[in-house]
């Protein structure tokens, strides 16, 4: 028996029993849709979860930090590893690393013309600040070599305000001035220069940075910050500590000898009981996967890390036990479509004994016979699977657009991401699915359609 | 002559609650290749039965029962259809057609459970179609046609994979005497021009006339069987 004949037949028997057809063909219809727009909404939990994830920090970074090692029940187990240049070259060396930069973390007054404010200053490796997942809007990225010169993120401007109005803000004008402020066109910073004064005990120095580029991105983690090659951060710190503490000659002659920084500081960390250990080391990978290996066997080497990746993963398995149970519900409604399925095709056996004992006179094989209810049967799968789906885009289409009304009312400015949404492979997973359904269903009657003696439907004429 | 068919001690019982009945009784016959045997017999004889048994749609409680040289009992009941397929016909009194079918695929069906090709199955329902006399009713499903010209498309069904054995269980019970004997002339031409072994149950003696050997059943024994000499002579 060839497939089309196989279909034509199969088909041609569902048409005769319309109604019976459309009907348990409509029950897989519903319980397609409500896996679908089940699966769907986890789905689009799971992505919202993971857009505003990637807001607050790339998956790709991890960050190596100092402090204590936890274990899952949050007691301390160890001190993490120190955080030097032999710890820099470790990390570089893992597998699946693109880049990695240590960092110094250095807050501060800083001035811009005749306006001043808070700063906080990062000090990465110029050189690999283009492979850090940093964008710059305006200007240009740090490069190798560079020396006093900043990378700006979009709010950094914010912070400063004029000497003037700060001084109002002291004899209490409160906040409504402040908040009356207009935004400030973060462009304006470009090639200005933006100094910082440091305060040793007798000493004070300003440092100077021209700011070559603006980072791309509002409200992320990066525009807050002014990022500035290691070098130039590492030596206001020690013009700061060792102002501090120690004598200030110390502190001229560094800053005459500024290329031997950082043969001096690998020196001093040392003697100088970590003070000079890198405050976080940032590391680069790939992609997300990647990320979450990287970051396990850096765990493995005793290292303290953080990385969105990691919580992304606890997330994730939280959400995939959301989209479990989701299924779940979804998938009894097709569990009552299937049995629909049976019931539908063991009545239309008893109906059809008679035809089927004559097709097996006449010639019809086992496996004839069972082919073709099993094909009936995939056939009210298939149709279900179909139109089931057409009915969950419009479902889902429905669900996104009630809940982007409801949202947008909710919080302003953010754009509306989909609640329901629906992959290409679960297009592609409903269909298949209702087949199998309808195939399973279909076995037990297609069973019985097989063991049907053909002398009763011919002798009871 | 050789034989197509050959019974040899078929007994066949049916329980019935605590009743058993006896359909066939020990029965021997054989059936010459070609030959158009009718049986002739009161009803509950056992003629169906052992029509049944013949063609392997039922597995006697005793005896066997050999086409040509293959022992039916011996063979696996899986394949029983697809040898039934390539060797028998099947007309019956009530035609059973599929009434969802149109006579073109009721007839194509054999065909299509062999797997032949659409376009040349068609053609040879067409044409087999076209000999019983149907050319104009080939689309029409079995309750658009009449009984006899149902019959004619039962008739071809029968005959389209050149079986070598027709089992028939009364084919004119249905009909009125002229389509019958339509019926018949239209089926004895057939099988005479292509040598095949017909084998008939029926009640009715004008349709015994046609045959080349008529057997009479009572209770499930043979006690009679008479060559179609012998027959003429009679009458
Ligand atoms: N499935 C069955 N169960 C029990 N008894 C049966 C069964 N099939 C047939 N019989 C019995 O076997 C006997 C022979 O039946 P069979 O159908 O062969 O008779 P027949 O000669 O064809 O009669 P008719 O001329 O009425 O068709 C009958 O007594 C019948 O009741
Ligand atoms: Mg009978």
């Amino acid at each position: 028996m060839n497939n089309l004949d196989l279909l034509q037949l199969s088909g041609n028997s569902l048409w005769r029993r319309k109604v019976r057809t459309i009907l348990t063909t409509l029950g897989v219809i519903i319980g397609t849709t409500s896996i679908v727009v089940m699966l769907s909404l986890g789905i689009g939990l799971n992505e919202m979860q993971r857009e505003n994830m990637e807001r607050w920090g790339s998956l790709t970074m991890i960050r190596v930090q100092q402090g204590m090692i936890f274990d899952a029940e949050g007691n301390p187990l160890k001190e993490g590893k120190q955080l030097n240049d032999e710890a820099v070259d470790e990390l570089r060396s893992i597998d699946g690393v693109l880049a990695v930069s240590p960092v110094y973390n250095f807050g501060g007054e800083a001035s811009y013309g005749r306006k001043r404010g808070g700063l906080n200053l990062i000090g990465l490796d110029a050189s690999s600040m283009n492979q850090l997942e940093f964008t710059a809007e305006q200007g240009r990225l740090l490069e190798e070599g560079d020396r006093n010169v900043m990378v700006i993120g979009r709010e950094v401007i914010n912070n400063f305000r004029d000497e003037a109005f700060i001084r109002q803000m002291r004899k209490g004008m409160g906040m409504e001035g402040m908040m009356s402020q207009e935004e400030q066109d973060p462009g304006e910073l470009l090639n200005q220069r933006i100094s910082m004064t440091i305060n040793a005990r007798e000493n004070k120095r300003i440092f100077g940075f021209t700011v070559v580029g603006i980072l791309e991105g509002e409200r992320t983690e990066h525009s807050y910050q002014a990022y500035i090659p290691i070098d130039d951060l590492k030596r206001m710190r020690d013009f700061g500590s060792n102002g501090n503490s120690r004598s200030s000659n110390m502190v001229i002659m560094e800053g005459v000898a500024h290329s031997r920084v950082s043969t001096a500081s690998s020196k001093r960390s040392a003697t100088q009981q970590n003070s000079d250990d890198y405050d976080y080391i940032l590391v680069r990978t790939n992609n997300v996967e990647q990320s979450q290996k990287a970051s396990q066997v850096i765990k493995d080497l005793g290292y303290n890390t953080w990385s969105m990746a990691d919580q992304l993963e606890g997330i994730e398995k939280t959400s995939r036990t959301i989209q479990a149970i989701l299924g779940g519900i979804g998938s009894i409604t097709l569990l009552v479509a299937a049995l629909g399925i049976t019931n539908t095709m063991i009545m239309s056996i008893y109906e059809r004994t008679r035809e089927i004992g004559i097709m097996k006179v006449i010639g019809a094989s086992f496996h004839d016979i069972y082919k073709m209810f099993l094909t009936e049967a995939g056939l009210i799968g298939f149709l279900g699977g179909i139109f089931g789906l057409c009915f969950s885009y419009i479902v889902s289409y429905i669900i996104n657009r009630l809940s982007a009304g409801f949202m947008n009312q909710g919080m302003v400015g953010g754009e509306a991401s989909s609640i329901s949404v629906i992959p290409v492979w679960l297009t592609l997973f409903a269909v298949l699915f209702s087949i199998l359904v309808g195939l399973l269903a279909g076995i037990y009657p297609a069973y019985r359609a097989v063991r049907l003696s053909p002398i009763n439907a011919i002798r009871n004429e | 002559m050789s034989a197509m068919i050959r019974i040899e001690g078929l007994t066949k019982k049916y329980r019935l609650g605590q009743e058993i009945i006896t359909a066939l009784d020990n029965v021997s016959l054989e059936i010459a290749v070609g030959e158009f045997l009718c049986i002739l017999g009161t009803s509950g004889s056992g003629k169906t039965t052992m029509l049944h048994i013949m063609a392997g749609l039922e597995r006697p409680t005793r005896g066997s029962v050999f086409i040509k040289d293959i022992n039916l009992s011996k063979m696996k009941e899986k394949n029983m259809p697809i040898f039934r397929r390539k060797y028998m016909g099947f007309i019956f009194q009530s035609y059973h057609l599929i009434p969802s079918l149109t006579a073109i695929e009721n007839v194509s069906l054999p065909l299509i459970f062999g797997g032949a090709a659409t376009k040349e199955r068609s053609k040879r329902a067409r044409d087999m179609l076209v000999q019983v006399g149907l050319q104009d009713r080939l689309k029409n499903r079995p309750t658009e046609m009449s009984g006899g010209q149902q019959q004619r498309v039962s008739i071809a069904r029968a005959l389209i994979n050149d079986p070598k054995i027709v089992f028939a269980d009364e084919p004119t019970g249905n009909l009125d005497t002229k389509t019958s004997s339509e019926i018949m002339g239209i089926l004895t031409k057939k099988v005479k021009a292509s040598g095949t072994t017909l084998i008939m149950v029926t009640h009715d003696l004008e349709i015994a006339s046609y045959a080349d050997r008529v057997i009479r059943m009572v209770d499930g024994h043979i006690i009679e069987d008479k060559r179609r000499s012998v027959i003429s002579e009679e009458r």
